[in-house]
């Protein structure tokens, strides 16, 4: 009688965890979804949460709720999805500084990307350019670099803050380059546009949207991009590698979507999916592009392997400037 | 004529009925978001971007640049009635604002409000479309050392705010400047005053502030007097002004209009300090300075057209330039790039009926918002007349939503309640709060513009002084302490002082 009960128990818990297992990954989702966006509304990030949403929305059956939790660099909304349950209804949506950057400049960071967070997918890329004020007289970037060797710590340049994405990509390139100018930081990319234009500031890198239009009424010069390729959108600006002659110079901003840890194998190929066909859906697509996001997309193991590659790297560069935050 | 031209071209645009439309809807949310205290433009703009995706560009930007003025609008009935600035630019307005509510004057003062602004915004406009590409130029001749001393003139104006003791005001003052400065430091990343907690890594939010120091603690202060607990029902005398007061009010208006189109072109703060601007101005310069503090016409007047003045012309640097000067405008760039138009210089001549669409707009929505309120004074009036163990508890509750809506976070409501029992004590001190706003509000920008300009001119002091915007600024400065300094006003101040 006892065995009997306690074979009917195991059994049970067998089916109970089989049916469990089963249940999540066909009826998920069956309650709305939390994608934190961790930063202030119509930011970068922001912008495509709220451009994917109606058709992520579709894709899934359920309806996809944002808040935006700003604060810290984005790290206090992060850092909720981190300790949240992995159970697929709290998302985070974020970008090179919330899932890479900020580990190797924070001292205190209270998650850890690669060890709290599931990697969903690499939405979107954001390309950056390098831009120097037009009194500057560099028409290149062979002739910027050959001018602030020769004025040394006379330039200076502009950045969204201490320890930001554009911050980092001009302390690469100095190092690269052998270079020394000032760096002066500011609240968000608009303040520092501004003073770029003026020329209280002479150049400055950050992304082709903020930057572009300005480059257009000849405000700015723009010298080259960023990325490891030229942009599709300004395919007569070269790449900083090509012009200066330095590989490896290879600074492009990206945004992604992660979950807490420990997520379901079926629940990540779930989103992974949705998100993938959400974003590639002809409207959803044609406004990221015209908003200058590279739609990136693929499989969730890609981003968990660049999210790590981006780590290194951004640890290792922020050690040999010697950048830190409190 | 180009500008007539242009402005034709722009009310054919603003005056479809589908652009009217949602003109109106916009002006008719943002007046309900601005009435509930805390909730601001920019939660609702947030949430109503994805809806506008249908609407065609111009339509869409009518209908959110309708909730930021609307809510403009709206913020300064809850600031009138009830002592609650829902943003900085209303702080002013609660001043007198709720002073002339408690003498049973609040539909005069929300008329005054309301004509104020429709007026400032009529003006605004038009210096907005005559003159646009002008004035974006003079923004980038405004450099870090020049917005520096612009709020060092403002922080010493900030002594005239207040209706008290001078000692008071200027220990109220530095008590802001150090509660500014808590939070992540702009230029080396260092922690200042945040104790570990997260929450305040990007310092306290001003609304927490606003609502603490004088909603709540207002409420408690009234509460406190259990037997002569204040009832506005029996003393509302009529909602509309007298010939004297228009007499008051409206060379005031004039002066608040000036002063606010000229500072909302500054995209680095200009807008925030324009209604402080203009209740100092306007206090200096009256007949009446002893008035100030207890219900004075001009004190509502002038601010609240400088600050819809300013409101107005905040769109410069944005329509013409694509630079934001504050979370509202980085949100109508964002409904901007997705709906396909590039933010910046080009958008006048790519897109000349958005331009001056917006700007048509803007003149068709100030007149919806006046004709709106006005019927709604006797409402908004009534309102007061509903008892207070029902009108207390719905303020708190609306205003913990509001706050939490800053960024879902509940700390806020914490931050905020601590803010509170502070704001009682210093109510119970003597101590005014709005000094104490305006150097919360201003240290912070000033520090910030103070290291940069040093930065930038490599550490000498000397930027200050051989600047000539920046000069002339600091003299002003420096004849404003002497004007304080003089003996027969000190005597004013002292007599105000003992009436209390």
């Amino acid at each position: 009688m006892r065995r009997c009960s306690q074979t009917l128990s195991i059994l049970l818990l067998l089916f109970t965890s089989l049916y469990f297992s089963v249940a999540l990954g066909a009826t998920y989702p069956d309650r709305p979804i939390r994608l934190v966006v961790p930063f202030p509304p119509g930011g970068g990030v922001d912008i495509y949460a709220r451009l994917v949403q109606p058709e992520l929305a579709k894709q899934l059956g359920q309806p996809i709720v944002i808040e935006n939790k700003a604060g810290a660099g984005g790290m206090i909304g992060t850092d909720q999805v981190a300790k949240a349950a992995p159970d697929g209804y709290t998302l985070a949506a974020g970008n090179i500084a919330t899932f890479a950057m900020n580990a190797g400049v924070y001292k205190n960071m209270p998650y850890d990307p690669v060890k709290d967070l599931t990697p969903i997918i690499q939405t979107v890329m954001v390309p950056y350019v390098l831009v120097v004020n037009p009194s500057v007289p560099a028409r290149s970037v062979k002739e910027l670099i050959a001018y602030a060797k020769a004025n040394p710590g006379k330039l200076m340049y502009g950045s969204s803050g201490n320890g930001s994405g554009q911050h980092m990509a001009a302390e690469l390139f100095k190092s690269k380059t052998g270079t020394d100018m000032l760096h002066v930081p500011y609240k968000g990319v608009g303040a520092m546009v501004i003073d770029l234009m003026a020329g209280h500031v002479q150049l400055a890198i950050a992304d082709l949207a903020s930057l572009m239009p300005h480059v257009k009424s000849g405000k700015l010069r723009a010298l080259a991009v960023c990325g490891a390729a030229r942009s599709a959108e300004y395919p007569d600006l070269p790449t900083v590698i090509e012009a200066a002659n330095l590989p490896g110079y290879e600074t492009i901003g990206w945004q992604g979507i992660a979950a807490p840890a420990g997520l379901p194998k079926e629940v990540i190929k779930r989103l992974n999916e949705a998100f993938n066909k959400a974003q590639s859906e002809l409207s959803v697509k044609e406004k990221l592009i015209s908003t200058s996001l590279t739609p990136v997309g693929g499989a969730a193991e890609e981003f968990a392997r660049y999210i790590q590659k981006e780590t290194a790297k951004w640890a290792k560069v922020a050690k040999d400037i010697n950048l830190t935050v409190e | 004529m180009d500008l007539i031209a242009n402005l034709s071209l722009g009310f054919a645009t603003a005056l479809s009925l589908q652009n009217l439309l949602y003109a109106f809807i916009g002006c008719l949310l943002g007046t309900l978001i601005g009435v509930l205290p805390g909730i601001g433009p920019v939660a609702t703009i947030a949430m109503l971007l994805p809806v506008t995706y249908g609407l065609n560009p111009t339509t869409a930007l009518i209908m959110l640049a309708g909730i930021f003025y609307g809510a403009q609008y709206g913020g300064s009935t809850t600031a009138i009635l009830v002592n609650l600035p829902g943003e900085s630019s209303s702080v002013v307005t609660a001043i007198d604002g709720y002073q002339m509510a408690r003498r049973g004057k609040a539909g005069t003062a929300l008329f005054t409000a309301g004509f104020g602004s429709f007026f400032a915004g009529c003006i605004a406009t038009l210096v907005l479309a005559a003159f646009a590409p002008q004035l974006a130029e003079l923004a980038f001749n405004f450099g870090p050392a020049d917005y520096f001393s612009l709020m060092v003139l403002g922080l010493v104006g900030a002594i005239i705010l207040s209706s008290g003791s001078i000692l008071k005001a200027i220990c109220m003052i530095l008590l802001g400047l150090l509660l500014g400065l808590a939070g992540t430091d702009v230029n080396s990343g260092l922690m200042r005053f945040t104790f570990g907690i997260p929450a305040l890594f990007d310092g306290i939010d001003f609304v927490c502030v606003a609502m603490g120091l004088f909603g709540f603690a207002e409420v408690i202060t009234n509460l406190s007097h259990k037997d002569k607990r204040e009832t506005f029902t029996n003393k509302v005398s009529g909602l509309w002004p007298s010939m004297a007061d228009f007499k008051r009010m409206l060379p005031a208006i004039f002066r608040g209009t000036t002063l606010g189109s000229i500072l909302g072109i500054l995209p680095g703060g200009g807008a925030v300090l324009s209604s402080f601007a203009a209740y100092t101005f306007e206090k200096k310069i009256s007949a009446h300075a002893d008035e100030f503090g207890k219900g004075a016409i001009e004190g509502v007047a002038g601010p609240e057209s400088a600050n819809n003045a300013a409101a107005q012309t905040s769109f410069i640097p944005l329509l013409t330039m694509g630079i934001p000067s504050n979370a509202v405008m980085a949100l109508m760039v964002g409904a901007m790039t997705i709906h396909n138009i590039q933010p910046g210089p080009q958008v006048m001549q790519n897109n000349p009926e958005l331009f001056w669409g917006l700007i048509a707009s803007m003149w068709v929505g100030n007149l919806m918002l006046v004709i709106l309120n006005l019927p709604m004074l006797g409402v908004w009036v009534k309102l007061l007349t509903i008892p207070y163990r029902f009108l207390y508890p719905a303020i708190l509750v609306f205003c913990c939503i509001g706050v939490y809506s800053l960024n879902s976070n509940v700390a806020n409501i914490y931050i905020t309640a601590i803010l509170s029992v502070f704001g009682y004590v210093l109510s119970k001190l003597g101590c005014e709060a709005a000094p104490m706003l305006l150097g919360f509000v201003l240290g912070p920008m000033m520090e910030e513009y103070f290291r940069r300009a040093l930065i930038l001119s490599q550490g000498s002091y000397a930027t200050f002084f051989t600047n000539p915007i920046s000069l002339s600024l600091l003299v002003a400065t420096a004849i404003l302490i002497a004007v304080m300094a003089f003996p027969s006003i000190k005597q004013k101040r002292q007599e105000a002082f003992q009436e209390e």
